[in-house]
């Protein structure tokens, strides 16, 4: 597929809104100093989270790291991937840490090239989920400081060593799920006039503005090897600027778009290659969209059922292995099912001719909607009914402190009611599901315009079975227990 | 790569004082001469209203009485309503209160307030697997 039969965005939206023009904004963003401007608050606030989770209340709810972990920074993270874009790349405080390091360490290997994948990232992102569980992470503010402390650690060891932002692309996995993520953002970073860049000569945006006298390099090109009038929407894009600032042209901006866009067609893409290529991109999306429904599950009275019987079924009383076998029915067996089914469907009853895995790979991507939408639901609840916790919990850091000048912690402020964020949870898994039902069909008509509906027809019923699934689970009762297996 | 020998020394020594520095943390001992015997009713703990029943001894095995207690019960994840009662003292040394729990999960009571001289007494006892209805 060509990139003409891309749905142009600039077709849908002739002249897109673009961020850089809004006053404050566009100054700020075109700022040289702009990302340490936003990392540095970013910065101090972990920094705190750190000081209390190690040394303050051991309970969760009383703890900034905890509750800044676990309720504001993931709602508030997946809030402003679905109204705006990957700005919490952008103002990364691990990155802050790094450009400080590399000051010191200039970094001399380059990552092995078995590794320029998303392998490594999806089974970190799969270890991060496991940890979560079988450590109960969100119930302890002690293991939750080393964990932002092992991520410090993390970016400072692999960026130490390895040229370029190597931790970003293939490593983090944070930045993974803001990846996946952005592809639903309604904003991208992105040339305003291709012609622009037919004509520059000096492809700054990529190769960085050097100094014309010394030649060395003043402003870095893009670390994540995205070249700009090439580059696809959001995936591998951390808003880091680097382009807007290099571009002599001023003609890279923060524009508009519909979102999801960027899932549908199969153009070679900037810094990625090929969508229906890309295995390793492809079971990162089965883990974001699997794992929605596994973090979420972890969170309902049904698991602890679940793991008893397992447990007395196999004999096992030990946590780790009853959560490996969720882990795997979750994350490997349901994906196999509902995809594998889906993809010989559309071959058997489409009449496709397109080999089995690259189809399986393409369609894949046509669920991150409704993954997205199960993320939004379940990290949107904690947020929107702990929303208030943050006040008596800083009060309470500060009067630790010896600066009482917020007053006696107001225990009592929690959030909005259960019942009202329901109903919004509700919107986000129906926009979810409407979004993959949008963006499979969009895959069907554009491979088999003749056998469209066939085609989207397994994918639809995979996409309701995984909306009737998050739904049976924002109705389940909520049950938070540290401990996995009861006696 | 392009570190001086001195700048990484000091690097490693913040590293290490650092990392001593947080693994010797201990919580401070709370432990005071006042002793808690704690219950809560009824048993398996589900979720609804629960009693909370804690009796106060000091040193000597007396009851302490005429303390002013509150209880609080909190989940062990961030963001969940606290509930808060003030305990009634029931006999000499022996305190009651009522709390409805409105998750199944695991919670921890705090108990906080003042003894009769004053002397802060500040408390903590988990409660695991509360059963749902």
């Amino acid at each position: 597929m060509n990139q003409a039969s891309i749905p142009s965005e600039e077709n849908l939206d002739p002249t897109p809104f673009d961020l850089m023009q809004v006053p404050v904004l566009g100054p700020l963003f075109r700022w040289r100093y702009a990302r340490p401007f936003l990392q540095a608050p970013l910065l101090l606030i972990s920094v705190a989270m750190i000081l209390h989770g190690l040394f303050g209340p051991s309970l969760a709810p009383k703890n900034l790291a905890t509750t800044l972990s676990w309720l504001h920074f993931r709602g508030i993270l997946v809030l402003v991937l679905l109204c705006a874009g990957n700005f919490f790349c952008l103002a990364c405080p691990f990155m802050l840490v790094r450009q400080v390091a590399r000051r010191f360490f200039r970094p001399r290997f380059t990552w092995p090239r078995a590794l320029r994948n998303k392998w490594v990232s999806v089974a970190l992102f799969v270890l991060i989920l496991f940890t979560y569980e079988l450590f109960d992470l969100w119930s302890s503010p002690w293991w939750t400081a080393w964990l932002i402390i092992g991520y410090f650690l993390s970016v400072l060891v692999v960026d130490g060593l390895f040229k370029h932002a190597t931790f970003c692309k293939f490593v983090c996995p944070i930045g993974q799920f803001n990846f996946v993520a952005s592809t639903l953002s309604p904003f991208e970073v992105k040339v305003r006039d291709q012609d622009v860049c037919t004509r520059c000569l000096t492809k700054d945006c990529i190769r960085g503005r050097r100094d014309a006298t010394s030649d060395l390099v003043v402003i870095r090109g893009c670390e994540l090897a995205l070249f700009q009038p090439r580059k696809v929407g959001n995936m591998d894009c951390t808003f880091c600027l680097d382009c807007i600032h290099a571009c002599p042209h001023d003609n890279v901006g923060i524009l508009s778009r519909l979102p999801g866009t960027e899932l549908l067609g199969d153009s070679l893409r900037s810094g990625i290659g090929y969508f229906s290529r890309r295995n390793d991109l492809a079971a990162l999306v089965v883990v974001f969209t699997f794992g929605a429904l596994l973090n979420a599950f972890g969170m309902v009275s049904p698991v602890y059922a679940v793991e008893n019987w397992l447990g007395k079924v196999l004999h096992v009383s030990h946590e780790a292995p009853v959560l490996g076998l969720i882990f795997a029915a979750f994350l490997i067996l349901e994906p196999v099912l509902l995809l594998g089914s889906a993809g010989l469907l559309t071959q058997a009853w489409g009449g496709v001719q397109r080999a089995f895995l690259p189809l399986v790979v393409r369609y894949s991507y046509g669920l991150v909607p409704i993954g997205f939408g199960m993320w939004l639901a379940h990290y949107g609840f904690h947020f929107l009914t702990g929303l208030y916790t943050i006040i008596p919990v800083t009060q309470n850091f500060l009067a630790s402190l010896g600066f009482p000048f917020l007053g006696e912690p107001r225990w009592t402020l929690t959030g909005l009611p259960a019942n009202a964020v329901q109903v919004i949870e509700i919107g986000f898994l129906v926009l979810g599901f409407v979004g993959s039902l949008a963006v499979t069909h969009g895959l069907a008509d554009e491979d088999f315009p003749a056998n469209a509906l066939r085609a989207f027809i397994p994918w639809a019923v995979v996409c309701a079975v995984l909306f009737g699934a998050s739904l049976w689970l924002i109705f389940q009762p909520m049950e938070m227990r540290a401990t996995l297996m009861s006696g | 790569m392009g570190i001086s020998c001195v700048k990484g020394c000091r690097l490693v020594w913040v590293i290490v004082a650092i990392g001593v520095g947080v693994c010797c943390h201990r919580p401070p001992n709370t432990s005071r001469n006042v002793t808690i015997e704690f219950e809560i009713k009824p048993k398996p703990v589900r979720v609804g209203p629960v009693v909370i029943c804690f009796t106060l001894t000091d040193a000597v095995n007396h009851p302490v009485t005429g303390a002013q207690i509150e209880v609080e019960g909190d989940m062990s994840h961030a963001g969940m309503s606290p509930v808060f009662a003030q305990a009634n003292e029931v006999q000499a040394g022996h305190y009651e209160s009522q709390l409805s729990l409105a998750m199944a999960g695991d919670w921890v009571i705090l108990l906080h307030g003042a003894l009769r001289d004053g002397e802060k007494l500040e408390r903590q006892f988990d409660v695991r697997d509360v059963r749902p209805n």
